[in-house]
C-alpha cells in the first residue's frame, strides 16, 4: 500500500514518475515510488539526486510518517472484519528501505468463516484493489514467513503450506528475515546472501558474531520460537444513548436526561483518564428529525453539572424546544473529542470561601482554575465563541496593529515591557483633528476634535513611527480582515497613501488635564506639503 | 455575627464614658451584619495604602461589593477607566480579571488597548475581555462571572442601571466575595445600591524632571460610601510601584504653570482639610 503523500500546493499526476523521499545518509533517498517511476528505472533506496538524473520530470514529496502510521492503523482497524487480531507494522520498522507498510492478520480459527485461507486472501485482495491499494498477501504458519513470502515470493497471493517455510525461505535473500541494516551488511560481507545459507548451519558462531536479532528472526520465521502479535485496539467511543418510554418535550427534561447520559459516560472517562473537550447531544424527534447540540469546552471536563448547564444555555439560545413537535423519543450524548485529564488531588481547604448555598453553582469545592475554564465555557455558550477574548501582543510599531484580541484558547503570551507612553483607549479609527501649530513640524498648540476646541497646556513628542513599507497595502488589508478586526483605526480606502506616510505622535495635555494621543501624518516638506492631524487615542 | 443584645449593650452604656467617635466606629462595624449582606468576603478590604483615603473607607474598598465609577464629565471617561485599571492592577492574583465591555460603546469612547493597560501596570494577559452586544448580555455576563467566583475581580462598563438591578449586582458581588467595579460612561445622578460611588475628574499629570509625563493624576471624589465618609482628593498613580499617592502641591511643574495653578492647588488644599 502506497504511503500517503504529504499535502502540497501542486497536485500529483499519478501517470508521471512520483516518489516519496526520506532523509538518509548523504541526502534524501527514495522511500516509495509509483509505477511510472519504476518504469523509469528508479528503485527504493536510491538517492534522490540519481533519480532526478534518470527521470526527467520527477514529482517529489517528503514522506509523512505520521500520516502513514495513521493510514495503516485505519486499515488495520478495517481488517478486523476478518479477525479480531490485526497488528499494523508501525513506527519502529521504519528505515530507509523498509517502509512501515504491512498489517499482520492472525486468521487462525477465522479463515473457515470465509471459506478457507485461499478464498479469504482472494476476498481481501479484491477489497484492497477496490480501495486502490496494490497489496501483496501471503498466508503462512508464522508471521515471519508470511512477511517474507509477501515481499519476496513471485506470486502476489500465496498460501504457504504448513511445514514448507524452510524450503520457501531458503531461496530468498537475507532481507526476508526482517533484520537491521547493520546485520544485513555484515552478512553480505561474509558472503551470506540467502536465507538458505543460514538455515541448518551451526548456531554457535552466529550467536557469537551477531546480535541476538539474527537467530531470533530466523527462529521466528521457521516457527521455532513464538512471536506474539500486538493486536490493534479500536479507539474508545464515548457514546451513550437512551430510548425513552414516553417522549419528552420540556427543556428541563432534556437537561435531566443528558445529565444521566453524562453520568453513564463518566465511569469510562475516569477509567481512561480523559475528559471531554467537545460533546454532541443528539435529540431524536418522534417524527424522525434530529436536533444536534454541539458543546465546546475550554478545558477537559468530567463535571456533570457543568455539562448540564452548558446544555441548558444552548437550549435557551436555540429555542429548539419550541419545535419539539410530539417530543423527543431518544437522547444521545457523545464525546467527540477527549483529552487526557489526569486525576488530581482535591483541595482540602478551599482557597476561597465557597459561594452561599442558595446561589451555589456546584463548584464550591472545585479548583479555581477549573472554575475559570467553566466560566469561559458558559460565557461562550451564551454569547457566542467570538465574544470571549484575551489580549495578545503583535510585534508591530503601528499602534493599531500592535495587538490583537484572539479567542481564549488556554495559552497565554507574555506581554513585552515597553517604556513608550501608550493610550488606554484607542479610537476605532483615527479621527481627523483641526490643529494649530507654531511651526508646520512642531507640536500642536490648539486643536479641535469632535466639535470641541482644546488649548494645549503641554505636549510630549514627537515619537516618530514609520510606515511598514515591507507590508503590501492589499496584504495588510487582508490580514486585518482575517484576524481580529477592529482593534485599531481601520484605515480608509486610500490605504496605500496612508500606509506610506510617517507619523509623528504627540502626547498632548489640555488645560483641564485631558490627555490625547495625536499624530501628524507625513513629514512636512519631504512627504507632504500639508500634513494632516489625527486623534488616535485617549490617555487615562 | 453579633447578637442583637450586643447592640443594645453598646447603646445602653453611656455611663462608660465612651466617646461618641468610638460608638460611631462600633456602629459602623456592626452595620453590615444587620443589613444582611454580611458575607465572609465583605470583611476583606482592598486598601488604597493611602491613609487619607483609607481612613474615609474603614481601611479601603470592600472586596465583596459593587463599586460604581462615574466620570466627572464625558471627557473624563479615560481617567475613570484608568482609575479602575490602576486599582485592579494593585490586586495580585494568578486568576484572571474579567472585563465586560459592550461593543456599542467602542465607537464613541474608543477601545481598551493592551499596551495602554500595560502602561498603567496592569498586565493585559491577565484580562479576559467579554464583548457584549446589548445591556441584557452585559448584565448576564457580569452576574455569571460573579457567580462562578473564579476571577479575581469583575469590571465593566454599563450605560444604564436602575436601582433594582444595582441591588442585584451588589448582592451578587457580596455572595461571590469579589469586587465589582462598573464604569458608567455618562455622568449620572441616579440612585444605586453600590457600596461606593467614585466621581473621577482629570488633573494635570505629574512630570518627571525631564518634563516627560510620568504619572497620571486623577481627581477622586468619593461621592457616596456605605459605611464611610465622602471625600475628595487629587491622587497620582505610579504604575511601576502600583502605588497611589497624594499629588504633591509644590515643586512640580504641573502646578506652577499659571492658569491651572490656582484650581488644582485649591483642590489639594481642600483635600488636606477634609
Amino acid at each position: 500500500m502506497a504511503p500517503r503523500a504529504k499535502e502540497s500546493c501542486k497536485p500529483v499526476d499519478p501517470e508521471r514518475p512520483f516518489v516519496l523521499v526520506i532523509a538518509g545518509a548523504g541526502g534524501p533517498r527514495i522511500a516509495a515510488l509509483n509505477e511510472a517511476a519504476e518504469a523509469a528505472g528508479l528503485a527504493v533506496g536510491e538517492p534522490l539526486a540519481d533519480a532526478r538524473a534518470k527521470a526527467d520530470v520527477l514529482q517529489v514529496r517528503a514522506v509523512d510518517a505520521a500520516a502513514d502510521d495513521a493510514a495503516l492503523r485505519r486499515l488495520a482497524l478495517w481488517a478486523t472484519r476478518y479477525t479480531p487480531t490485526a497488528s499494523p507494522l508501525c513506527g519502529d520498522f521504519w528505515s530507509e528501505d523498509n517502509g512501515a507498510d504491512g498489517v499482520f492478520l492472525d486468521v487462525e480459527g477465522a479463515s473457515h468463516l470465509f471459506g478457507g485461507e485461499e478464498s479469504l486472501i482472494a476476498d481481501l485482495a479484491a477489497r484492497l484493489r477496490r480501495f486502490g491499494l496494490a497489496a501483496r498477501l501471503a498466508v503462512a504458519d508464522t508471521p515471519g514467513a508470511a512477511w517474507a513470502a509477501s515481499r519476496f515470493h513471485r506470486s502476489p497471493l500465496l498460501v504457504l503450506p504448513s511445514g514448507r517455510e524452510a524450503a520457501v525461505l531458503a531461496d530468498m535473500p537475507i532481507a526476508a528475515l526482517r533484520l537491521s541494516s547493520e546485520t544485513r551488511t555484515a552478512l553480505r560481507r561474509l558472503g551470506l546472501k540467502t536465507v538458505g545459507a543460514l538455515i541448518d548451519k551451526p548456531r554457535a558462531p552466529f550467536a557469537a558474531r551477531f546480535a541476538a536479532e539474527l537467530l531470533r528472526r530466523l527462529d521466528q520465521a521457521l516457527g521455532r520460537v513464538d512471536e506474539p502479535l500486538v493486536p490493534i485496539v479500536a479507539p474508545p467511543v464515548y457514546h451513550s444513548l437512551h430510548y425513552l418510554m414516553e417522549p419528552i418535550v420540556t427543556a428541563a427534561a432534556v437537561v435531566a436526561r443528558a445529565s444521566r447520559l453524562m453520568q453513564n459516560l463518566i465511569h469510562v472517562l475516569i477509567r481512561d483518564d480523559v475528559g471531554a473537550r467537545s460533546l454532541r447531544l443528539c435529540l431524536y424527534r418522534v417524527d424522525g428529525a434530529v436536533e444536534t447540540i454541539d458543546i465546546g469546552l475550554t478545558a477537559p471536563t468530567r463535571s456533570i453539572a457543568h455539562v448540564a448547564r452548558l446544555i441548558e444555555l444552548k437550549l435557551e439560545a436555540l429555542a429548539a424546544m419550541e419545535d419539539a413537535g410530539f417530543g423527543f423519543e431518544a437522547v444521545g450524548l457523545a464525546v467527540i473529542h477527549a483529552e487526557p485529564m489526569p486525576a488530581r488531588q482535591i483541595e482540602l481547604t478551599p482557597s476561597h470561601p465557597s459561594p452561599a448555598s442558595g446561589g451555589g453553582s456546584g463548584w464550591g469545592h472545585g479548583d479555581r482554575a477549573e472554575r475559570c475554564a467553566a466560566l469561559i465555557d458558559t460565557l461562550r455558550q451564551r454569547l457566542g465563541p467570538a465574544s470571549v477574548r484575551r489580549f495578545a501582543p503583535v510585534a508591530s510599531h503601528l499602534p493599531e496593529r500592535a495587538e490583537i484580541l484572539p479567542l481564549v484558547d488556554g495559552e497565554v503570551s507574555t506581554w513585552p515591557a515597553s517604556q513608550q507612553a501608550r493610550p488606554l483607549l484607542l479610537l476605532p479609527r483615527a479621527e481627523p483633528a483641526e490643529v494649530t501649530a507654531l511651526v508646520p513640524d512642531g507640536p500642536p498648540r490648539r486643536f479641535s476634535w469632535r466639535g470641541t476646541t482644546y488649548d494645549v497646556a503641554g505636549s510630549q513628542g514627537p515619537e516618530r513611527i514609520g510606515a511598514e513599507w515591507w507590508r503590501a497595502p492589499h496584504l495588510s488589508a487582508h490580514s486585518r480582515e482575517s484576524g481580529k478586526p477592529a482593534l485599531g483605526p481601520r484605515l480608509r480606502g486610500d490605504e496605500r497613501r496612508e500606509n506610506a506616510f510617517t507619523r509623528d505622535y504627540y502626547l498632548v495635555e489640555d488645560l483641564a488635564g485631558h490627555r490625547f494621543w495625536l499624530y501628524r501624518e507625513g513629514l512636512y516638506g519631504r512627504e507632504t506639503a500639508a500634513a494632516r492631524w489625527f486623534v488616535q487615542g485617549l490617555f487615562a | 455575627m453579633m447578637e442583637p443584645t450586643a447592640l443594645s449593650n453598646l447603646l445602653g452604656a453611656p455611663s462608660q464614658a465612651r466617646s461618641r467617635a468610638a460608638v460611631m466606629h462600633e456602629l459602623r462595624r456592626l452595620l453590615p451584619a444587620y443589613e444582611g449582606s454580611c458575607r465572609e468576603g465583605l470583611h476583606k478590604i482592598l486598601p488604597f495604602d493611602l491613609a487619607a483615603v483609607d481612613s474615609h473607607l474603614e481601611g479601603g474598598l470592600a472586596r465583596g461589593a459593587f463599586h460604581e465609577v462615574v466620570p466627572e464629565m464625558q471627557a473624563a471617561l479615560p481617567a475613570a477607566f484608568g482609575f479602575i485599571a490602576a486599582f485592579l492592577a494593585r490586586i495580585s492574583s494568578p486568576f484572571p480579571l474579567v472585563f465586560v465591555l459592550p461593543v456599542y460603546t467602542e465607537r464613541r469612547h474608543g477601545r481598551l488597548s493592551g499596551h495602554g493597560l500595560n502602561a498603567l501596570g496592569l498586565d493585559p494577559t491577565r484580562l479576559i475581555v467579554i464583548e457584549t452586544a446589548h445591556r441584557k448580555d452585559t448584565l448576564w455576563a457580569i452576574a455569571e462571572a460573579l457567580r462562578s467566583t473564579a476571577p479575581t475581580a469583575v469590571a465593566g462598563m454599563i450605560d444604564k442601571l436602575d436601582l433594582k438591578t444595582s441591588q442585584k449586582l451588589q448582592l451578587a458581588a457580596g455572595d461571590a466575595g469579589l469586587p465589582l467595579l462598573l464604569l458608567r460612561p455618562a455622568p449620572t445622578l441616579e440612585a444605586s445600591a453600590a457600596a461606593t460611588r467614585w466621581r473621577i475628574g482629570t488633573a494635570e499629570a505629574a512630570r518627571d524632571r525631564f518634563g516627560l509625563y510620568a504619572r497620571p493624576r486623577w481627581h477622586l471624589h468619593l461621592e457616596r460610601a456605605r459605611n464611610g465618609r465622602p471625600g475628595e482628593w487629587v491622587v497620582e498613580y505610579d504604575h511601576v510601584a502600583h502605588r497611589f499617592s497624594l499629588a504633591a502641591t509644590l515643586a512640580d511643574p504641573a502646578f506652577s504653570r499659571g492658569a491651572s495653578d490656582g484650581a488644582a492647588g485649591q483642590r489639594v488644599l481642600q483635600a488636606g482639610r477634609s
